[in-house]
């Protein structure tokens, strides 16, 4: 049987938080046991097999960005152990290794290389990454003329067309108008289609369900779930129910009737103020009245 | 493309960096390359200025020696800037691989917190590209040595022996003070501070070796930056085989060893937690 293609094993992740400049200096020399620290993933394991798409989802500071980086290579774990068995492209920092003084054709060779890619293999795709990203005649420019749009379109361009193995994607991902929105989910649907392994990072229950089947839920550095993508993102909903327009919560039942007799009181006093608006009217119209018949008796002759 | 397999197994230090630079030669050769095209992209010169300004410093003390202090003094029979010139080749790398050796993670911090990057190469391809401009240097101090009679001998060829050992050693070095100034400013700080000290603390524009204090003579001896200013004296203007100085041979071998374990120790310590903390 086929290893998987990532394996995590009872990962754990601890940063260190310096007080100030002299602790986080001392600390080259000596690690104190006193330092505060931040458990950012607690003893995660899970593995993912060759082709699967598989969601990542929870709320802020859960995990989902420290895990990931652990995938990507970025980061290491303080204990536990990370296998990748496949060349990971990342839609994350899309414009990270880009050189403001080089032109983006020059920056394509750059970040492959940064990437470990070869000259000659670089030279293959070159076209196909050009085409891809629409800068037109912008490519033999220097990279600092370039709008974050045009340097995002760039980025996504060299990343998607190395030809991954795994595929990570944070769906918060901006990188241009609709129309190239499009041509990116277009692009990520064709590589998942080939057999790509995807891990997918959202708060989107619809965008999840869209492109994986499994999904895994992190909550505050622990796993909580790991299996069927509605299964998870029903336990997400339980513990995240959502808000009304306004951004309150729903209201509890006595606080529905507290808000209900509320209004009902507000109701009452505006209906009062309305009748004796009304009735002053009426005597201002009564008034006009009998004014104006005596104004029509004094000027008859009769 | 071959299949990666990641792992991330407990590691002896030196091994961590051999297998970082395991495949990645030519990766770090053109990013050598880019290195010195990024440094001066934007300017007419380009490049050239890497030349020029170590050039520009070398004619500052010509005209002060010749002009203004001691005019026509010697040293161990050499005029005195002829004695400076091998020595500044040699100083002009040391130094530039000490500070923006150290320098080298900090300016390079997006390929250690937004990328999966071998981080050992950071400090190779940046003192790669110091190595670049010293062969020119080199080449130009060479040049001049032939105007003035001093070249063109088999003693020469020791360049070839010297400056990879020099490369290594820095290179060992940064290992160690990489990691340490991207950890922390006040280290940074600190070596940017000792530069100017270290330049007048070394035999560059005297001979260490003829202090009259005992004591200081013999401190002078385990400084690895007199060692290789002295190595290059050695090769372009007294001629002398390295063999001949066995003490210093075998001081800068103890040296070698030493900054090499230590150096791989300390990036192995740091290099884990380096994306945290920058």
């Amino acid at each position: 049987m086929a290893q998987p293609i990532i394996e995590i094993s009872h990962v754990t992740k601890i940063y260190t938080l310096f007080k100030n400049n002299k602790e986080q200096f001392l600390s080259i020399f000596y690690r104190s046991p006193k330092l505060k620290k931040h458990l950012a993933l607690d003893d995660v394991t899970f593995s993912v097999e060759k082709g699967e798409s598989v969601g990542i989802i929870g709320n802020n500071g859960a995990g989902k960005s420290t895990i990931l980086k652990t995938i990507t290579g970025v980061t290491f774990p303080t204990s536990g152990q990370v296998e990748v068995r496949g060349r990971v492209a990342a839609l994350l920092e899309l414009t990270a290794g880009f050189e403001p003084e080089m032109t983006g054709r020059e920056n394509i060779y750059l970040k492959g290389y940064i990437l470990g890619l070869r000259d000659e293999y670089i030279h293959t795709i070159e076209e196909k990454v050009i085409d891809f990203a629409q800068l037109g005649d912008y490519i033999d420019q220097p990279v600092r003329t370039y709008s974050s749009g045009m340097k995002m379109r760039l980025g996504f361009s060299i990343n998607i067309n190395t030809d991954p193995e795994i595929l990570v994607v944070d769906e918060a991902l901006s990188v241009g108008d609709n129309a190239f929105k499009k041509k990116c989910k277009d692009a990520i649907k064709d590589l998942i289609a080939r057999g790509t392994t995807v891990l997918y990072v959202s708060h989107n229950a619809d965008s999840v369900q869209e492109v994986c089947r499994r999904a895994i839920y992190l909550k505050k550095g622990k796993l909580v779930f790991d299996g069927p993508v509605e299964q998870a993102l029903e336990l997400y909903r339980v513990d995240n129910p959502p808000k009304t327009a306004k951004g309150k919560k729903n209201p509890t039942p006595a606080e529905r009737v507290a808000n209900a007799r509320k209004a009902l009181a507000e109701k009452d006093k505006a209906l009062i103020k309305a009748a004796a608006e009304k009735k002053a009217a009426e005597e201002e119209l009564a008034a006009a009245e009998q004014a104006e018949a005596l104004a029509l008796k004094e000027s008859d002759p009769v | 493309m071959p299949l990666e397999t990641r792992k991330s197994p407990r590691e002896w230090g030196l091994a961590t960096i051999l297998n970082e630079h395991r495949h990645n030669w030519r990766q770090i050769y053109l990013l050598a390359k880019t290195e010195l095209k990024k440094t001066y992209k934007g300017s007419f010169l380009g490049a050239g200025w890497a030349v020029v300004k170590p050039l520009f410093t070398l004619f500052i003390y010509w005209f002060a020696f010749e002009y203004g202090i001691r005019p026509g003094s010697t040293v161990n029979g050499y005029p005195r800037f002829l004695f400076m010139v091998p020595a500044f080749a040699a100083w002009f790398f040391m130094s530039d691989s000490i500070l923006l050796g150290s320098q080298s993670i900090r300016k390079n911090k997006q390929y250690v917190v937004k990328m999966r990057f071998p981080v050992s190469n950071i400090m190779s391809f940046t003192l790669l590209s110091r190595l670049l401009v010293h062969f020119i240097l080199t080449g130009v101090m060479y040049g001049y040595l032939l105007c003035t009679g001093y070249g063109f001998s088999v003693y020469n060829l020791q360049f070839f022996l010297y400056c990879p050992l020099m490369f290594v050693f820095f290179l060992a070095l940064s290992w160690a003070l990489a990691p340490m100034a991207a950890y922390s400013r006040d280290f940074e700080n600190l070596i940017k501070s000792i530069m100017t000290g270290l330049f007048w603390l070394s035999g560059i524009m005297y001979d260490p070796y003829s202090v009259s204090v005992t004591w200081v003579r013999h401190l002078m001896r385990l400084n690895p930056i007199n060692y290789f200013a002295n190595a290059y004296r050695e090769t372009f203007l007294y001629h002398e085989w390295f063999w001949q100085d066995t003490t210093g041979l075998l001081i800068i071998a103890v040296e070698l060893v030493a900054v090499v374990l230590y150096g791989s120790h300390k990036y192995n310590q740091l290099r884990k937690t380096l994306p945290d903390v920058l």
